[in-house]
């Protein structure tokens, strides 16, 4: 028996357990999410709730922050507000990304490979650089969408090197020796590549502008007042959470749950960047 | 080899002339007239070498870039030495099963946090414990390390090591799993069982056919390993004030001064790219011995 | 003198009470399915630990003692097709490595007794096509520095597991050849381990029989071929050509399927060489060569996947070289492919979906009569049984092959192209394969053109067939005069390696 290196248990089971869990998990935070003007103490941004600073109590589970605003409606507001962003950049990556990457694969002309190009360029480049760059060149309204661009590079590439290696497979080529058309290999293609990673690749860019949002928001890039979102939450209490570690503590906490069910629905490896 | 080294150069060449055409691109969105013509104009003084002006100090981009490379590069510099030093012997102890199933819901959990929550984190410690984390104080630990100076670097350690390990451990993340990947294909393949049974020894066959495969999975993962550093590094240098070419991306992009934004964007896809290069050059070597 | 006694060897899950005395010199062939237990005997004869439950081992005059460890020095021989070696490193390097291991040399003395060995082979290769990493030599290649590395160990005992399986049948007679001299040399005992008959009688050895962990029938094959009491038994022996009918001449020959006119396809071929035939519906033609002869690049020239470097083909009357490739996929519609490969069936797709997709894609018919034909063709192939939304890729690779035979049935073709479609089968499932290909021929009575090298194969399918080496055809005609006197040393070759297996012979080794 080796001592260093042993074949890791097959794990499928548990993946698809932990996978359930994730959604579950999305699920939950979508249906708090939608539910935040009735769980929430106070509206969002109101402030002089309570005493400024308090530490969590009964009252204020979460304690309250600098302005004495109720760190727990304020989590819930900006949850909201993080989750509707991220919703808007999924879209965007899946689309510009996701569909695209996929059938960029039988563009004519060779169209495909310069698009594939293009995406490994810009894929060269930290999402986060991009969608800052983005957002300078349009503006700060563009943060959603310029997340979404920002993943499309790695998603594009993904789906296209998957589709490729689809259309060069021996199974294509037996079909095509068969007299299938094109247009129905790629119709099977989509079909089960929808049905197989759509749910897949949808956790995966969630994980993956959830975590560019709420950067670019602390860069002050992203989400402005009052439309507070998780990643500004935590900017803001860059001032007090040395002392009032809440401040900081409980959106962070908020951020990793959300970014960590999408990481699980995703089948995301330990370590692995969405 | 040959023809791999002549089709990877290729790519290489194509995606280095792509990050020009990007920077290109980029410096003419802040140029005066149309956007066409000033991208073609930026182009051509690009290929001369010529990276433009700042638009805030009005003094040539590449001077403004150069002050601040040291900065970043010495906490990638230590965030890759730590990405190793952790990354390495974590992914071969995770590819062990036993130890995979009772580490992997920590992973996951530490994996979720965005790096500036884990920035932000180390520097509540650092308050806590009254540790100096002032870039001023760490940006003097490589000339003390290089000079000598013990001293230097046992104040420096904090101010440093924190940053750096925030990058560094964002790299040893992907490490890890490059590792453990490269250690599933691995020892899955049949020939590891069928050497067994013509004769050579399990630790025998592992080290002299089975590691050379881990490592050139690492190889062939280099340049999302860079990536993730270059990421971490970005939002490290933000957290703890550190003034490197990561915050002077961000402060010339908040300015308009594009000519530097454009500038920091080229080195960095440079750099990316011929980690990955490199690393693709690398695996394939190994991997064919 | 008795070598080796294995003596009411139980393994738990695997074997059941395997008896076995081996002599110096004799040759024992396991012959069973995958599962059967063989695979468990080899492994633990190897040296590798198992679940012993019983049983005894004894060494020549030595004490019996509890199953274990092998007690005489063995050679373990895998199948080069198994891929056996790390691909990504010198062949030769890790065959040295491995004789320097067990005879506990230093590397250059083993590497000195490994050419000695292969210097003295009749049929090797030199030692410097050994030298590429193992991922880029041929499978024969391979082979030659297995077996090579099997004898310098000079063992007492060879375990051959599967050795000689998928390789090309003339490289495979000169190993078996290599194989019987160095036991005459050396002496050491062969325990073979095959899923078909064919290695037992070119080694001329005793075969056990095994099903279940059971030996259910032994003795040597000279009597087994003629007299199986087992039905099990009965079903390998079937398999063998000798008891196959050579493929009867169609009654009718309808229109031409393909007709080929001065059509070179490598490189290697020069003015002169150019191919023209004709291939009727109903009739059949086998393409037959080693690995590399140029018959697949033929295949695509006349399917129009490629085009030819000189030459005109003409597809159901239609000039393939003015066709566009959407004109090409139309005419494709009418030929079905059957290939000896695991991955030409999407394994995303069912086995409905597998079967349908032609009818869907071409005729575009009702879903219910869809459902008809998809479920007569499945039926037909013997896969009614398996639920029909089950996924390709969760099914063997014997099920792999029959629903390539049934998606062939439901399109109605007027040629079928059928490449090494027995490859990788057992016995049992070769028998049945051959069954339904012969059936499917006659039921829809589409052309059929057979890429083989073996000849027992092209003799169950066919009629005629084209000799092809280094891209050109060197020797034609129909099969039953080609067997009778071969003009071509490549023709003779190609039927000495069937030998045993066709009707007309008789020689044995």
């Amino acid at each position: 028996m080796s001592l260093v290196f042993t074949a890791p248990p097959r794990r499928m089971g548990l993946r698809a357990i932990l996978r359930v869990v994730g959604f579950a998990g999305l699920g939950a935070i979508l249906v708090v999410v939608g539910l935040s003007n009735v769980l929430a103490y106070a509206p969002a941004d109101a402030q002089n709730v309570g005493r400024a600073l308090s530490p969590p109590s009964q009252v204020f589970p979460f304690g309250t922050d600098l302005f004495g605003r109720d760190v727990l409606s304020e989590v819930l507001h900006a949850l909201a507000v993080t989750v509707g962003h991220a919703t808007i950049a999924v879209v965007v990556t899946i689309v510009t990304g996701g569909i695209l990457g996929f059938l960029a694969v039988r563009f004519p002309m060779r169209t495909g490979a310069v698009l594939r190009w293009i995406a490994s360029v810009l894929g060269a480049l930290p999402p986060l650089f991009l969608a800052i760059l983005i957002i300078g060149l349009t503006s700060r309204g563009f943060a959603p969408e310029a997340a979404g661009l920002a993943a499309a590079p790695h998603a594009f590439l993904r789906a296209f090197d998957r589709a490729r290696a689809l259309a060069r497979s021996r199974h294509a080529e037996f079909a095509r020796a068969t007299g299938i058309p094109v247009t129905t290999l790629m119709r099977r293609d989509l079909v089960y590549e929808i049905r197989d990673n759509f749910l897949s690749m949808a956790a995966r860019s969630l994980a993956a502008v959830t975590i560019t949002l709420a950067t670019l928001s602390f860069f002050g890039f992203g989400a402005s007042p009052p439309r507070r979102d998780l990643g500004l939450m935590i900017a803001a209490a860059r001032e007090s959470y040395f002392d009032a570690w809440w401040t900081a503590a409980f959106p962070a906490l908020v951020l990793m749950l959300f970014i960590l069910c999408a990481r699980l629905a995703a089948c995301l490896d330990e370590g692995e960047q969405p | 080899m040959v023809r791999f080294g002549l089709v990877e150069t290729g790519r290489y060449a194509a995606a280095l002339l792509g990050a020009l055409l990007l920077a290109g691109l980029v410096q003419a969105a802040g140029a005066e007239g149309g956007f066409v013509h000033a991208a073609i104009v930026r182009l051509i003084a690009l290929a001369h070498f010529d990276f433009g002006n700042s638009a805030m100090t009005g003094a040539p981009a590449w001077p403004e870039v150069l002050k601040r490379l040291p900065a970043t590069f010495s906490l990638l510099g230590g965030g890759a030495a730590i990405a190793l030093v952790l990354g390495l012997p974590l992914g071969l102890i995770l590819s062990w099963g036993r130890a995979l199933r009772a580490g992997a819901p920590l992973i996951q959990i530490v994996a979720a946090a965005p790096v500036f929550c884990a920035g932000l984190a180390l520097l509540f410690l650092a308050h806590r414990a009254n540790w100096d984390v002032s870039a001023k104080t760490g940006l003097g630990f490589w000339p003390s390390v290089f000079g000598g100076d013990v001293g230097g670097v046992a104040r420096a350690l904090t101010a440093f090591g924190l940053p750096a390990l925030v990058v560094g451990a964002a790299g040893a993340a992907t490490i890890q799993l490059a590792i453990r990947r490269a250690a599933k294909d691995a020892v899955r393949e049949p020939y590891r069982e069928t050497l067994r049974w013509m004769g050579l020894g399990a630790f025998e066959i592992d080290r002299r056919y089975i590691a050379p495969r881990v490592l050139a999975g690492l190889f062939a993962n280099l340049g999302e390993v860079a990536l993730s550093l270059f990421a971490a590094t970005a939002v490290a240098e933000w957290v703890f004030g550190w003034p490197g070419a990561a915050t002077l991306f961000i402060h010339s992009v908040a300015l308009g001064d594009w000519d530097v934004a454009a500038l920091v964007l080229l080195v960095f896809a440079t750099l990316a790219l011929t980690a990955d290069f490199l690393g693709h050059m690398l695996a394939r070597a190994m991997g064919d011995a | 003198m008795s070598l080796f006694k294995i003596d009411d060897l139980s393994i738990d899950g695997a074997v059941e009470r395997f008896s076995l005395d081996l002599n110096a010199s004799d040759t024992v062939v396991l012959l069973g399915e995958a599962g059967c237990g063989k695979g468990a005997v080899m492994r633990l004869l190897a040296g590798f630990p198992a679940d012993v439950t019983n049983g005894t081992f004894q060494a020549g005059d030595g004490e019996a003692r509890p199953a274990g460890r092998p007690l005489v020095a063995t050679a373990y021989l895998p199948s080069a097709v198994a891929a056996p070696l790390s691909p990504h490193v010198s062949a030769l390097s890790q065959l040295i490595r491995i004789v320097s291991r067990k005879l506990a040399l230093p590397k250059s003395d083993a590497r000195e007794a490994f050419e000695r060995v292969l210097s003295r082979l009749e049929g090797a290769p030199p030692l410097s096509d050994l030298e590429p990493i193992a991922r880029m030599l041929s499978r024969e290649t391979l082979a030659w520095g297995l077996f090579t590395c099997a004898f310098a160990q000079a063992p007492k005992l060879l375990l051959a597991d599967h050795a000689l399986t998928g390789l090309a049948p003339t490289q495979a007679r000169l190993l078996v050849r290599a194989l019987l001299a160095e036991q005459r040399r050396q002496g050491f005992a062969i325990l073979y381990a095959a899923m078909n008959t064919d290695v037992a009688g070119w080694l001329g050895a005793k075969v056990m029989v095994m099903r279940h962990g059971k030996v259910v029938e032994e003795g040597p094959i000279a009597a087994l071929e003629t007299n199986q009491t087992h039905a099990y038994s009965q079903t390998f022996f079937k398999a063998m050509s000798a008891n196959v009918q050579a493929a009867p001449r169609a009654a009718n020959r309808g229109q031409p399927v393909i007709q080929a006119y001065d059509v070179q396809t490598g490189r290697e071929t020069k003015a002169g060489d150019g191919l023209t035939f004709e291939l009727r519906r109903g009739a059949s033609l086998a393409l037959l060569g080693e690995e590399g002869s140029g018959r697949r690049a033929l295949v695509r020239v006349l399917l129009g996947l490629e085009q030819p470097r000189s030459g005109r083909v003409v597809l159901d009357a239609v000039d393939v070289g003015i066709l566009t490739e959407k004109m090409l996929l139309r005419l494709r519609r009418r030929v079905a492919v059957i290939a000896g490969a695991d991955d030409v069936l999407d394994p995303r797709m069912t086995l409905w979906d597998t079967v349908s997709e032609p009818l869907r894609a071409h005729l575009k018919l009702p879903r219910d009569l869809v459902a008809t034909y998809r479920d007569a063709a499945l039926k037909r192939v013997g896969l009614a049984s398996v639920p029909g939304d089950r996924a390709v890729a969760t099914l063997s690779a014997f099920d792999k092959r029959r629903l390539q035979v049934a998606r062939a049935i439901v399109s109605a073709p007027l040629l079928a192209v059928i490449d090494e479609p027995l490859r990788g089968l057992d016995a049992f499932a070769q028998s049945v394969m051959r069954d339904l290909l012969k059936n499917f021929r006659a039921q829809e009575g589409p052309a059929f053109l057979v890429v083989t090298s073996d000849f027992a194969v092209a003799q169950a399918l066919c009629e005629d067939a084209m000799i092809v080496k280094g891209g050109k055809v060197i020797e034609r005609g129909a099969i039953a005069d080609l067997v009778k006197a071969p003009k071509e040393p490549q023709t003779k070759a190609l039927i000495d390696a069937s030998l045993g297996r066709l009707p007309e012979s008789t020689k044995r080794v």
